[in-house]
C-alpha cells in the first residue's frame, strides 16, 4: 500500500503540475483580458485562417465522403447530418433543432434537435459556410475549462428563430487549454440519447486505463487544424480523412508485449479484443413505442446497461461494411488475409419501414415527444424529405428491427485484459465455431495444452 | 510557485483518501429519479455538494450528498442545475443519502 500510495501521490501532483500549466499560460490572455472576447475574431487575431479551416471538418460538418460502406454514392457525403439508423432514428435534417408540440397534458413544450451537438448557433447549422459561419463558431466549448453551461441552451430570439446560446464572456476566453475530456464529453458523453447510452463511453480513471493515467481525449486524437482522427467504427462514418490505431508506431506499434505469445496474436486479434473486453450502454430500443416520462413527455422505449456492464460480440473485421435495412456492421473472413478479430458492441432497434421500398425511415421526434405519436413523427419526417404520398408512407409503415455493430474502443484495460484461459477454455468468450475454426481446429484451441505452463507461471507470480 | 505546491500536495493527498475509502460502505442502494429544487455547493474548490431531489412517485423532497468529482464539477459549471431530472441511486452512510450514481435523464 505503502508503495502504491507514494506512486499516487507522485501520479496526482504531476497531473494537477500539467493541468495548473495548461490553464496558465495561453499567451494570448493578456491580450483578451485587454479587448475582451468577441467570438472567433479574437482568436483569429494570432491564429489567423483557423475559423474557415474548422468549416471545412466533421465538427462543423457533421458529414464527410465516406469511402468503406457498402451502398453509398462516392460523391456525396454522409454523417449524423443524414444518415439513418436505429440508436436514434433521424438525423439532424428531420429532427432539427425546434420547439416540439405542446405536452397535450401539461402544456408545456421544449425544445429538442440533434443539431444541438453542433459548435454553432443555429442560425449558423451543420455545414453552414462564409463568414457568418465563421463568426458564429463557439471554440470556447472545447478550448475553455471555465464554460458556463447554463448558456449553452436553445432560446427563440426576437425574430422567434431559434438560437442554440454559447457562453462568449471573456472570463470564459480567459482560461483557453487543450481541449480536456469534460470539453470533448459535453457533446460525446450524451450521444446516442443520454449519457453513456451509445456505447457505455465513461472515460474515468475507474473505467479506463489511458484516463486512469491522466491522458486526455486530444492526447490520442491530436488534430491539426481541427482535422480529428478516428478509427474505423461501422457506425461512425464521417471522418476527417486521418486514421489512428492503437497499433500506431507513435503509440505502442504491433508488438508492445514482453510475452512474444501476445504479441503473435496481435495478427490476427485486434488489441481491443483483449483489451477492451467490456462494453456498455443501451442494447436496445423501440422506435415505434415511447414511454411516458414523469414530465409527461415521451421518450423512445430503451433497455440500457453502465459502462462495463455488457460483454461484446466477435467477429472478423477488414474495416469495411456492410449496410443494408435491416444491419450495418463489420464485414471480414478469416481468409482475405486482412482481417482481425474486433470486439463489437452491439445494439438492436425497432423502427418503422417503408412497406413499398423496404427502406427504414426516420422518424421526427418532436410529435412523439409531445404526445407519443410515433406516426406522426414518420409523417413529419417524410415530408421534411420531400417523400412523395408522405401521408401514404406513414400509415401504411411497417415496424421491423435492424441490428448494428458499434466498434467498441475506449474502456481499455490492462489488468484485466484477456489471458490465455480467457479464450482457450471450452467456454472461452470468442465462439471459435462462429469466426470459422473447423471442429478439428477447435479441439487444438481449446486444450490447455496450449497454455497450461504459461498460466501456471503467472498464477505463481500473483501470489 | 510554493504555494501552487502544497496545493497540489493536499489535492495528491485528498486523492489518496478517496482512493482509500472508496469501497467500504456496503449498505443497500436506494433508486429514485426526481427534479432537482436547489443545489448547495460551497464555492468551486469545493469538495462535497448537496442537492434536493423531489421524488417523482412520492413528492417528498430528498436531500442528496454527492462526493463524486464527474458530479461536482457538473455543478460548478452548471451542466447540472435545479429543475433538470435526475437518476440517482443512494445509501445512506451515517444518516446521509450518499449519492452512487446521479444523471441527467435526459434522452433522444
Ligand atoms: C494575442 C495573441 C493570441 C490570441 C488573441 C489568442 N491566442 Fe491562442 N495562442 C497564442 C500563442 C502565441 C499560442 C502558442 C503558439 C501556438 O500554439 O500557436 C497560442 C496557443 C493556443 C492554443 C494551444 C494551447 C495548447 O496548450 O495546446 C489554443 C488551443 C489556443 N491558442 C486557442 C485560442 C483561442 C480559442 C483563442 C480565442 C479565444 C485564442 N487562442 C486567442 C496567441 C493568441
Ligand atoms: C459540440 C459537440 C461536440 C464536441 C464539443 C466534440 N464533439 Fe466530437 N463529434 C460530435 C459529433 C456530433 C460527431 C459526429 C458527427 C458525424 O459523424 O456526423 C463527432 C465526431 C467525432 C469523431 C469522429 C469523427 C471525426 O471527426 O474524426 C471524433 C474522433 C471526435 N468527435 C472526437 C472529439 C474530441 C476529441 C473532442 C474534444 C476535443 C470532441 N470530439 C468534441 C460532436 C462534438
Ligand atoms: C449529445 C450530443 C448528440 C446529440 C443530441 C445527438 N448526437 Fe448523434 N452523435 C453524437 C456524437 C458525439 C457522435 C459521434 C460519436 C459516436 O458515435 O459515439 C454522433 C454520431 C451520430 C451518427 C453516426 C454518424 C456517422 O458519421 O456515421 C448518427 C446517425 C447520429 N449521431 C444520429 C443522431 C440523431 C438522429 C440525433 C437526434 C435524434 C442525434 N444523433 C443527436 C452526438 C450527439
Ligand atoms: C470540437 C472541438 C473544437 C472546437 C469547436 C475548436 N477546437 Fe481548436 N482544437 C481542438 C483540438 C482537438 C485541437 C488539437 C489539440 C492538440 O492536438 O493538442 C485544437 C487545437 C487548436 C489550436 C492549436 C493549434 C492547432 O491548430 O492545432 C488552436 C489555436 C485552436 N484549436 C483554436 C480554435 C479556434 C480559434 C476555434 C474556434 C474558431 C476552435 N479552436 C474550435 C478542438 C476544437
Ligand atoms: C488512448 C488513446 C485514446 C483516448 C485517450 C481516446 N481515444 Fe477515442 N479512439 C481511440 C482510437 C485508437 C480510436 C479508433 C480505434 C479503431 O477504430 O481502430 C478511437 C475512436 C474514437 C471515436 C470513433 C467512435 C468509436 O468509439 O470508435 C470517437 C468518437 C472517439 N474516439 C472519441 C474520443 C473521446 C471523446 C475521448 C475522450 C473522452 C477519446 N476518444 C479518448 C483512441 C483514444
Ligand atoms: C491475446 C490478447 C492480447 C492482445 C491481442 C493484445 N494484448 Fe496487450 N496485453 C495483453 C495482456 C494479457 C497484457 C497484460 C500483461 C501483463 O499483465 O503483464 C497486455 C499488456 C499490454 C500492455 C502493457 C505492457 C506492459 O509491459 O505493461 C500494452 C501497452 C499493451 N498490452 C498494448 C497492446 C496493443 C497496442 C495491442 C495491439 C497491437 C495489444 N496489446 C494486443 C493481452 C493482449
Ligand atoms: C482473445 C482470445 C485469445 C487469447 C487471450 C489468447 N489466444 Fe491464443 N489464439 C486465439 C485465436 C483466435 C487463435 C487462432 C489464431 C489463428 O487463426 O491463427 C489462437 C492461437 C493460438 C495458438 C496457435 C494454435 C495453433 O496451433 O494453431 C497458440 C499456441 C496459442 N493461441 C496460445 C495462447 C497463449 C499461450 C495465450 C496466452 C498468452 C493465448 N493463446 C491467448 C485466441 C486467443
Amino acid at each position: 500500500m505503502k508503495k502504491t500510495s507514494v506512486i499516487a501521490a507522485m501520479f496526482c501532483l504531476a497531473v494537477a503540475a500539467t493541468t495548473a500549466m495548461a490553464a496558465s499560460e495561453h499567451p494570448g490572455k493578456e491580450s483578451i483580458e485587454k479587448s475582451g472576447y468577441k467570438g472567433p475574431e479574437t482568436c483569429e487575431e494570432c491564429h489567423p485562417g483557423t475559423a474557415k479551416a474548422f468549416l471545412d471538418t466533421v465538427h462543423w460538418k457533421h458529414a464527410s465522403k465516406v469511402t468503406n460502406v457498402d451502398g453509398l454514392d462516392p460523391k456525396k457525403e454522409y454523417g449524423m447530418k443524414n444518415r439513418v439508423y436505429v440508436m436514434c432514428n433521424g438525423n439532424d435534417i428531420v429532427n432539427n433543432l425546434k420547439e416540439i408540440p405542446k405536452s397535450p397534458v401539461t402544456g408545456k413544450s421544449k425544445f429538442t434537435g440533434c443539431n444541438t451537438c453542433h459548435p454553432g448557433n443555429h442560425l449558423s447549422d451543420v455545414g453552414s459556410t462564409g463568414p457568418e459561419a465563421e463568426a458564429a463558431i463557439d471554440c470556447l466549448v472545447c478550448h475553455s475549462s471555465d464554460y458556463d453551461f447554463r448558456q449553452r441552451k436553445a432560446f427563440k430570439n426576437e425574430k422567434g428563430q431559434v438560437v442554440m446560446g454559447q457562453d462568449r464572456s471573456t472570463k470564459a476566453a480567459l482560461s483557453i487549454n487543450k481541449p480536456t475530456v469534460k470539453n470533448c464529453m459535453t457533446c460525446h458523453e450524451a450521444a446516442g440519447g443520454g449519457v453513456i447510452v451509445k456505447r457505455g463511453f465513461s472515460f474515468t480513471k475507474d473505467t479506463d486505463a489511458h484516463a486512469a493515467k491522466g491522458m486526455v481525449c486530444a492526447d490520442c486524437h491530436k488534430a491539426k487544424h481541427h482535422k480529428i482522427p478516428t478509427g474505423l467504427d461501422p457506425n461512425n462514418w464521417a471522418n476527417d480523412g486521418v486514421l489512428i490505431s492503437c497499433a500506431d508506431t507513435s503509440c505502442h506499434g504491433t508488438k508492445p508485449h514482453k510475452d512474444a505469445d501476445l504479441n503473435r496474436h496481435c495478427a490476427k486479434i485486434a488489441c481491443q479484443t483483449c483489451h477492451i473486453p467490456r462494453t456498455g450502454g443501451a442494447f436496445a430500443k423501440d422506435f415505434t413505442v415511447w414511454e411516458q416520462t414523469p414530465d409527461k413527455f415521451y421518450e423512445p422505449t430503451t433497455l440500457k446497461k453502465e459502462a462495463n456492464e455488457t460483454i461484446p460480440v466477435y467477429a472478423w473485421y477488414n474495416g469495411t461494411v456492410k449496410n443494408t435495412a435491416h444491419f450495418i456492421g463489420p464485414k471480414g473472413s478469416r481468409k482475405d488475409g486482412k482481417s482481425k478479430i474486433t470486439p463489437f458492441k452491439i445494439f438492436q432497434g425497432k423502427a418503422y419501414y417503408n412497406k413499398q421500398t423496404g427502406e427504414l425511415l426516420s422518424m421526427d421526434f418532436a410529435p412523439p415527444m409531445s404526445d407519443g405519436d410515433t406516426r406522426a413523427g414518420v409523417l413529419s419526417a417524410a415530408k421534411t424529405l420531400g417523400l412523395k404520398n408522405p401521408e401514404k408512407i406513414a400509415k401504411e409503415a411497417v415496424p421491423g428491427w435492424q441490428t448494428i455493430y458499434f466498434g467498441s474502443n475506449h474502456l481499455v484495460t490492462k489488468s484485466k485484459a484477456l489471458f490465455c484461459s480467457n479464450c482457450h477454455a471450452p467456454n472461452g468468450v470468442l465462439g471459435f465455431k462462429d469466426l470459422g475454426y473447423s471442429d478439428k481446429e477447435i479441439v487444438k484451441l481449446t486444450s490447455p495444452e496450449l497454455y497450461m505452463e504459461k498460466v501456471a507461471k503467472k498464477q505463481k507470480e500473483e501470489w | 510557485m510554493k504555494k501552487a505546491v502544497s496545493v497540489m500536495v493536499l489535492v495528491a493527498i485528498a486523492a489518496i483518501g478517496l482512493l482509500c475509502f472508496s469501497g467500504a460502505a456496503m449498505a443497500d442502494e436506494i433508486k429514485m429519479v426526481g427534479v432537482i429544487t436547489k443545489i448547495e455547493i460551497a464555492g468551486k474548490d469545493a469538495n462535497t455538494a448537496t442537492a434536493t431531489l423531489k421524488d417523482n412517485k412520492t413528492e417528498s423532497l430528498i436531500v442528496i450528498t454527492v462526493n463524486d468529482d464527474l458530479t461536482l464539477d457538473k455543478f460548478k459549471d452548471h451542466r447540472i442545475v435545479e429543475g433538470d431530472e435526475i437518476r440517482c441511486k443512494y445509501e445512506v452512510i451515517d444518516g446521509k443519502n450518499v449519492s452512487k450514481l446521479f444523471r441527467k435523464t435526459a434522452g433522444c
